[in-house]
């Protein structure tokens, strides 16, 4: 999981970018992508970022982790659009008829349903292959600076960029917490139910939110020793800068994004 | 039960972490019967855990294989094989969740589908041994380290395993409570089961285990009684693990003044310093004055 | 001759954290001279931790809780300065070596702190220089932290506060989760640090053994309470304190201990090897 989002070293152009630039085309892409009402347009612009992957020299291992940990995802989105997206186009009929109060239409599945499960799948797979193409070729430091240049205040800006760090961090915990749980005989995930997952919950949810708000608070203790927030004016001892790639850059995302609204208006 | 003599068997385990291909155990063979106490030293890397975890099951060898209670790990579940051998991971609080002591004890025989009087007097069992009768009510993660630890192992003992290994049990201990933790290890022992601690602190390898395993960089570099294995500097040097304090001064003193060469604890050596020097007067009191 | 003002002075210290009814600390009254290197030992909860968090105003003003006395730093009232302030002039490392590194490159790590006080960036560099230096880094400025043994990332954590330039530096068990080769490293460090660079040293561990010999002076707290104080040699050679308080003598110690009890004195009470071993020779040969 780490991997997933940790920075890799690079050279290609995408990682010498500016993280102000990539930042913006990031935001752009996340608006857009959520306007964006055409499958075809979706698709698209899905494949366009995994071309953009590549580009950047990325590994396909790690791409192909972020595909099959969203495919969990997908599959539970197309069954609940399916069945209770407000369609017209029915596919399979109810099991219990409309007519019948509450209960009734249960089982129904629509076209509409199906096409918007698609639709939301396209938007979860592009925004999944956006953020670590961002993270991945961009170290803390800079994603940091590039927040904090861009207005966000520092100590938000900070907490992102923990966050984002944590993420790996919490989830080798939480493995480590399902083995030591195992070795008293815990089969639940491997062999329970829904019901009796859920019920077992606390077994693994409890270790795991002690366990953060240890952490928290011995960050907090070594935080302050470190004189965190002690003044408005901090200093970086690295810096960024905007060329004319950035710039240029900049432009094409906005072309980019542009792009795809107009098509999008036009296929519908 | 199993009577087989052997609790646990290694036969060439090798085990490969993907995808960095880090091979953390090189091909390791061991065999521990029943009833032994083994020390299992080396630095950080060496191997250890990656071991530990492919004895419970945890981990599965990527070459050989591993034996418990005659038992395959590559065919028995972790469930099953938890019933003969108890892992005390070295971080408690990855553990801990019951509402109390009691709970979080019977949540192992619990998982094990027992009956109810069954949970109880494994529960009562277990908190009689580590002194835990006090605290049955107690939140686990609100009591202090030492107890916590005793409260993990408390649940391990729940599930009734043979086998006892514990991995790092002294590490952010101080000596209370490094102390109970290796009492009741002694007493787990004492009542017949085979236990294996894996640790950093030489002096405790020095006075409760009889047989010492010296894991470097992923192969086993020695595997002998624990005085044995302390006399050896050099190998010691090249595993990076350093004999207890009174081992190397027992080392270091000039033969000639017939003190033994490998001094485990205090009392070894200090004995027979006693000795010299009460010897050495007596023979001054005979001997005419220079 | 006037003595210098200590660099730290505990005034009948007591403190309570939030939502507790017992005192973690009780009237604690001590003074550590500049360049000193005190060790501090006690069994778990007996607030060698707590201590150590009040030297540098995390206690009480990050931690909370109730707090009466005086704790002074420099001249610098731990209750009155903020905790920004208090940083440059005691540094801490702790325990545990993951929760106290917040960036993903060892250069960063130390420039941390002084980028948080907006310390120009070329003196950051500097200091940055000096410090990994100091602890044996140099030349590991790219490495992700997480990709450093435990020894070198608490040796890090030493770095990362000696940017600040604080007189004293405090290491609140800070080698409790390392491996033997992890806690030599540390010590070294920790001892050159006083011996070259004259830092004043407070050490709360519960490895009794490895301190012994670096160390000036001892303090042993239980229950909240200073209850000794004194050279290592006269602690551990009190095997009446050493018992009511749990805490392992040397081993050598113990063997000096064991003789002596059984009518075998050697001149001078060892803890280290070395001195054991003058010693025994000595007896021996000596008794002849």
């Amino acid at each position: 999981m780490s991997t997933l989002v940790q920075y890799i070293p690079g050279e290609s152009a995408f990682h010498r970018l500016d993280p102000r630039s990539k930042i913006i085309f990031m935001l752009l892409v996340t608006g857009v992508i959520f306007i964006v009402q055409s499958l075809w347009v979706a698709s698209a612009m899905l494949v366009t970022l995994i071309l953009l992957w590549f580009l950047a020299g990325l590994p396909f291992s790690v791409l192909k982790g972020l595909g099959q940990a969203t495919l969990g995802i997908v599959a539970f989105l197309i069954v609940v659009q399916a069945l209770l997206y407000p369609g017209e186009t029915i596919l399979v009929h109810p099991i219990i008829p409309s007519p019948v109060p509450i209960v009734g239409g249960v089982g129904r599945v629509t076209l509409e349903g199906i096409l918007f499960a698609l639709l939301l799948s396209l938007r979860l797979m592009a925004m999944v292959t956006l953020l670590p193409l961002v993270t991945i070729t961009t170290p803390m430091h800079s994603f940091l600076l590039g927040l904090v240049r861009m207005g966000l205040p520092y100590r938000l800006a900070y907490t992102t960029t923990t966050a984002l760090n944590l993420i790996p961090i919490l989830q080798a915990e939480a493995n480590a917490i399902v083995d030591a749980q195992r070795l008293r005989a815990f089969q639940v995930f491997e062999k329970g139910n829904f019901l009796e997952k859920l019920r077992a919950y606390p077994a693994l949810v409890t270790p795991l939110v002690i366990g953060a708000m240890r952490r928290a608070q011995l960050m907090a203790v070594a935080m302050d020793s470190r004189a965190f927030g002690a003044t408005k004016e901090r200093t970086y001892i690295q810096d960024i800068r905007m060329r004319r790639t950035d710039w240029a850059f900049i432009v094409c995302s906005v072309a980019y994004v542009a792009l795809a609204a107009a098509l999008n208006y036009l296929a519908l | 039960m199993n009577n087989n003599e052997i609790a646990i068997a290694v036969e060439n385990l090798e085990y490969v972490y993907e995808p960095q291909g880090l091979r953390a155990n090189k091909g390791i063979s061991l065999t521990v019967r029943r009833g032994e106490f083994v020390g299992i030293v080396g630095h950080n890397g060496a191997g250890k855990t990656t071991l530990l975890k492919n004895l419970v099951g945890l981990l599965l060898p990527t070459g050989g294989r591993v034996a418990v209670d005659g038992l395959d790990t590559r065919q028995t579940t972790v469930a099953e094989l938890a019933t003969r051998i108890g892992f005390v991971m070295q971080n408690p609080d990855q553990q801990l969740f019951a509402a109390t002591v009691e709970e979080e004890i019977a949540f192992g025989p619990r998982n094990l589908g027992l009956a109810e009087e069954e949970i109880t007097e494994r529960v009562q069992a277990a908190i009689a041994l580590t002194g835990l009768d006090a605290l049955r009510q107690e939140f686990p993660p609100a009591l202090a380290k030492g107890d916590r630890a005793k409260v993990i192992i408390a649940s391990v003992l729940a599930m009734q395993p043979d086998i006892f290994v514990f991995d790092e049990p002294t590490t952010g201990q101080d000596y209370k409570g490094c102390h109970q933790i290796m009492q009741i290890a002694r007493q787990l022992h004492r009542e017949g089961r085979t236990v294996l601690v894996v640790t950093h602190d030489m002096a405790l390898i020095a006075e409760y285990t009889e047989r010492t395993i010296v894991l470097c960089q992923g192969e086993i570099l020695l595997d002998d009684t624990t005085a044995a294995v302390f006399a050896q500097p050099e190998n010691l040097q090249r595993a990076q693990v350093t004999p207890p304090q009174i081992t190397q001064l027992a080392q270091a003193l000039p033969r000639e003044l017939g003190l033994p060469a490998c001094a485990l604890t205090v009392e070894q050596l200090g004995q027979p310093i006693v000795e010299r020097v009460r010897t050495n007067q007596a023979l001054d009191l005979t001997m005419p004055l220079r | 001759m006037n003595q210098p003002e200590p660099t730290i002075i505990l005034d009948d210290v007591s403190y309570r954290y939030p939502r507790s009814k017992r005192y973690a600390l009780r009237h604690l009254n001590l003074a550590v001279s500049r360049g000193e290197f005190v060790a501090v030992l006690g069994e778990n909860g007996a607030g060698k931790s707590t201590f150590c968090q009040t030297l540098n105003g995390v206690i009480p003003q990050t931690r909370g809780g109730r707090m009466r006395g005086r704790v002074i730093v420099s001249g610098w009232d731990t209750q009155q300065a903020t905790v920004a302030e208090l940083a440059q002039r005691v540094g801490i490392v702790l325990e545990d070596p993951e929760t106290q590194i917040f960036t993903t490159s060892v250069l960063n790590e130390v420039a941390f702190g002084p980028e948080n006080l907006g310390v120009p960036p070329q003196e950051i560099l500097h200091r940055a220089r000096w410090a990994l230096e100091a602890v044996g880094l140099n030349g590991y400025e790219d490495y992700a932290p997480t990709a450093l043994s435990g020894g070198q990332k608490q040796r890090l954590a030493i770095a990362a506060a000696l940017t600040m330039h604080p007189a004293v530096l405090v290491l609140d068990e800070a080698t409790s989760q390392l491996d033997p080769m992890g806690t030599v490293e540390v010590f070294s460090v920790v001892r050159e640090l006083n011996k070259q660079y004259g830092l004043t040293i407070v050490m709360a561990t519960n490895k009794g053994e490895q301190v012994a010999q670096f160390c000036d002076r001892v303090l042993v707290l239980h229950e909240g309470e200073l209850i000794a104080r004194g050279t290592p040699r006269e602690i551990f050679a009190d095997t009446e304190l050493l018992e009511r308080v749990m805490i392992r003598a040397p081993q050598v110690s113990q063997l000096a201990t064991y003789l002596e009890e059984r009518g075998v004195h050697l001149t001078d009470f060892p803890i280290t090897p070395d001195e054991a071993r003058r010693g025994i020779i000595h007896s021996i040969r000596g008794s002849h």
